[in-house]
């Protein structure tokens, strides 16, 4: 197998292959019959599916994600590109009080598969409405399924398993992760050797990307691609790093956490959301509950501050996490 | 019989215009079938598709984020 | 206010200050970009949505507006922003990211915010919609005057927000305009892919608002209309949805080939054709036309230099401004 893809190609094979046979699905978004969505999933589907099924919507969040929730409840399964996740702030009822509660309050009698495609992050100076990740915002809302995939295997065989889940699943991609042009030639760890035949990966599984025994860092989207940079510099050093993609936020894989700090007993947790109430914190007190004498040091989070994300370049590259800031971590912890 | 991969004089507009190759999407080295997207290729903002012109084992001769030309030979099918 | 001639070489000023704003914008935006695309590379980074083509609108309704009305803009500000007034050289250091910048930095172009003139935007289409309106009910609850002024796309008029706001502005007459800039183009949907009605000035009757529409994409026209609307305004009469045909000449952002755009619907800049008419109609000669152009590029200028003369903000200040009442 010789053939390597980015994550945007990755995610647009797995939608193409279940389109091609599923006709409950189909795709919304806004520009997506021409553009084929924020990172080219949909690319050509406009062709090859026709307007039917591949519906460019008005600038109208609220109305056509709900309509996607309407169309699941329906029988459909419906895909929608949400661009960018700073715009949920426009739909998010829906999210909130809707695709995520319909299946508990109806006691499951009524299910609402829709899988919904939401671009995050930033370190492309595009200020503080479009560069957020807020995926704890979304991962706190039960009832949602949250994938993250990192690189082009997963975002392959994640989406094909977001669209054979009877549920509503927020699949996320950092921008700076899709391997798409307009965002710099790609980085290397994201590019995969991806089958060409359909595949899924499971929801719920930590993926260990490096080994180690020194100190574990955990991260997801961006900060894994960072953490494994801070790794190789660390490997110089000879300290010895293993780095743990979550890749899915619910259901969360707490046990293979735990299993990685219970190895090294020490824990650096990555994530560019912001510091507090989210992700970061819930990784170590998956930890602190399972058994806090792992840990040989108290653990450090490497992570956005709690602020707006500042446009001016020096002041965004100063409060992303970035491999700088992880090595540093964990030297600090190995001192 | 080898067959060059050259970019194509209709991949973008403007003849003045250049680009980079961003990614090769095969190794070098692999086999590649006629049709295959080989490489994607950046200009400006936009990104475009590089075809296999033919079937073979791909011989990469520039690497990504070197700027090109139309008509620039990029590879070698071998 | 006659349309005298003086008002109308004002429209020509600003109109040109503010294309040379967006000329100098894109020249600097590409600069160390390329060959490869990086948007944090070069002296500009980030996206960028440039104002050419809809600079009759910002020149024509900002000459309708006194220094207490109150202006939201949206992710395509500059054209509004200049002809508002706004600061020419702490906007360009603001683009830039400097310490100088309207924001110091924290905004960056889609963020541009100078309550010395009474000017906010946003980068969330129709977010402006509500906040306009509320600055209205503020002046109102104050017993002060001022109307507000929100400036969205068509393309924004499909959002619940503008739909939610409009009655409310009908239900309470508030005094608000809303200048929704039709350039045919949301990102790549075209108004009549999006839109169940021709004009959104048609959806202020559902509202009991005014509606106008302007065609022309000319300042004469667009400030009379925009007129008529404030005065409906200040006169407690309600509110107006004034819909202003316009161009977008640079694309949604730059980059954008806008390959999905037909031959026979390319857009018109209206520079060129607001020069010759009033070279007609004998309020400029030729030479005094260009005369303006070259001052406005020359002050433009003086902004870009200024904007890049200026400091880069400390990377500790990322951390100042997240609450009022705390030390910078």
């Amino acid at each position: 197998m010789s053939r390597i893809l980015t994550m945007a190609r990755a995610g647009r094979e797995a939608l193409d292959w279940e389109m091609e046979r599923r006709p409950e699905i189909v795709c919304l978004g806004e520009d997506v019959f021409k553009m084929g969505g924020i990172f080219g999933t949909m690319d050509g589907f406009g062709a090859k599916y026709g307007p039917e099924r591949v519906i460019s919507t008005p600038i109208s969040e609220t109305g056509f994600i709900g309509m996607a929730a309407g169309a699941a409840m329906a029988g459909m399964h419906p895909v929608v590109d949400l661009a960018y996740i700073d715009f949920i702030g426009v739909c998010y009822n829906v999210l909130l009080n809707c695709a995520s509660k319909t299946h508990y309050m109806s006691g499951g009698a009524v299910k609402v598969p829709m899988t919904l495609l939401i671009g995050t992050g930033g370190g492309y100076n595009n200020a503080a409405q479009h560069s957020q990740c807020l995926h704890a915002t979304v991962a706190h809302i039960p009832g949602v399924k949250v994938v993250y995939p990192s690189n082009a295997y997963d975002a392959k065989g994640m989406l094909h398993t977001a669209l054979r889940d009877d549920n509503f699943v927020i699949y996320l991609t950092h921008k700076g992760t899709a391997g798409v042009g307009w965002m710099g030639p790609p980085i290397p760890t994201t590019l995969a050797e991806v089958p060409e035949e359909p595949y899924t990966v499971p929801f719920g599984r930590v993926k260990v990307y490096r080994e180690g025994t020194d100190v574990t860092v955990t991260g997801l989207g961006m900060s894994v691609h960072e953490a494994l940079k801070a790794a190789a510099e660390l490997e110089k050093e000879g300290i010895s790093v293993e780095v743990v993609d979550l890749r899915s936020l619910v259901p969360l894989d707490r046990e293979g956490i735990m299993e990685s700090v219970a190895k090294t007993g020490r824990l650096v947790v990555t994530d560019e959301d912001y510091l507090s109430y989210g992700v970061s914190g819930e990784v170590i007190a998956t930890v602190a509950e399972r058994d806090p004498g792992v840990f040989k040091k108290p653990p450090v989070r490497v992570t956005m501050p709690d602020i707006p994300i500042p446009f001016s370049r020096p002041l965004e590259q100063a409060v992303l996490p970035l491999a700088g800031r992880i090595a540093d971590a964990v030297r600090r912890l190995m001192s | 019989m080898a067959t060059d991969v050259i970019i194509p004089h209709d991949l973008w507009e403007e003849d003045d215009k250049t680009g980079s190759i961003v990614v090769w999407l095969y190794r070098d080295g692999s086999t590649v079938r006629q049709g295959d997207v080989i490489a994607e290729v950046l200009v400006e903002k936009v990104t475009l598709e590089l075809v296999a012109p033919a079937s073979g084992v791909l011989r990469i001769r520039v690497e990504p984020e070197v700027v090109v030309s139309k008509g620039d030979l990029v590879a070698v099918i071998e | 206010m006659p349309l005298t001639p003086e008002l109308r070489r004002g429209f020509w000023r600003t109109m040109c200050l503010s294309r040379a704003f967006d000329d100098a914008m894109i020249a600097l935006y590409w600069e160390g970009k390329l060959p490869i695309f990086q948007f944090g590379a070069g002296p500009l980074p980030g996206e960028l949505h440039c104002s050419n083509g809809a600079e009759p609108v910002g020149a024509g309704v900002c000459a309708a507006l006194g220094p207490e009305d109150m202006i939201t803009a949206d992710h395509r500000p500059h054209h509004v922003a200049v002809a508002r007034g706004v600061d020419l050289d702490r906007m360009a250091a603001e683009l830039l990211g400097r310490r100088t910048g309207l924001s110091q930095g924290k905004g960056g172009h889609m963020h541009i915010y100078d309550p010395a003139v009474n000017f906010a935007s946003s980068g969330i289409i129709a977010e402006g919609m509500a906040v306009a309106a509320g600055m209205a009910l503020a002046r109102r609850l104050q017993k002060r005057p001022g109307i507000a002024v929100a400036f969205i796309g068509e393309g924004a008029a499909n959002q619940g927000a503008f739909h939610e706001v409009c009655n409310m502005v009908g239900l309470w007459k508030l005094p608000v305009v809303v200048v929704v800039q039709d350039n045919e183009w949301a990102v790549s949907t075209g108004k009549r892919e999006s839109t169940a009605v021709e004009r959104n000035s048609d959806r202020a009757s559902a509202y009991a608002m005014a509606g106008e529409w302007v065609g022309t994409n000319d300042p004469d026209d667009i400030f009379l209309a925009a007129e008529r609307a404030v005065a409906r305004a200040r006169a407690g009469e309600g509110g107006t949805i004034l819909e202003l045909r316009t161009a977008r000449l640079a694309g949604h952002f730059m980059g954008d080939q806008q390959a999905y755009i037909p031959a026979q619907m390319k857009q018109v800049d209206p520079l060129p054709l607001y020069r010759e008419k009033l070279i007609r109609d004998g309020v400029l000669s030729a030479e005094e036309a260009d005369a303006i152009a070259a001052e406005a590029k020359a002050r433009i200028a003086r902004a870009v230099e200024f904007a890049k003369a200026s400091p880069w903000p400390e990377p500790a200040e990322a951390m100042a401004h997240v609450f009022a009442g705390e030390p910078a």
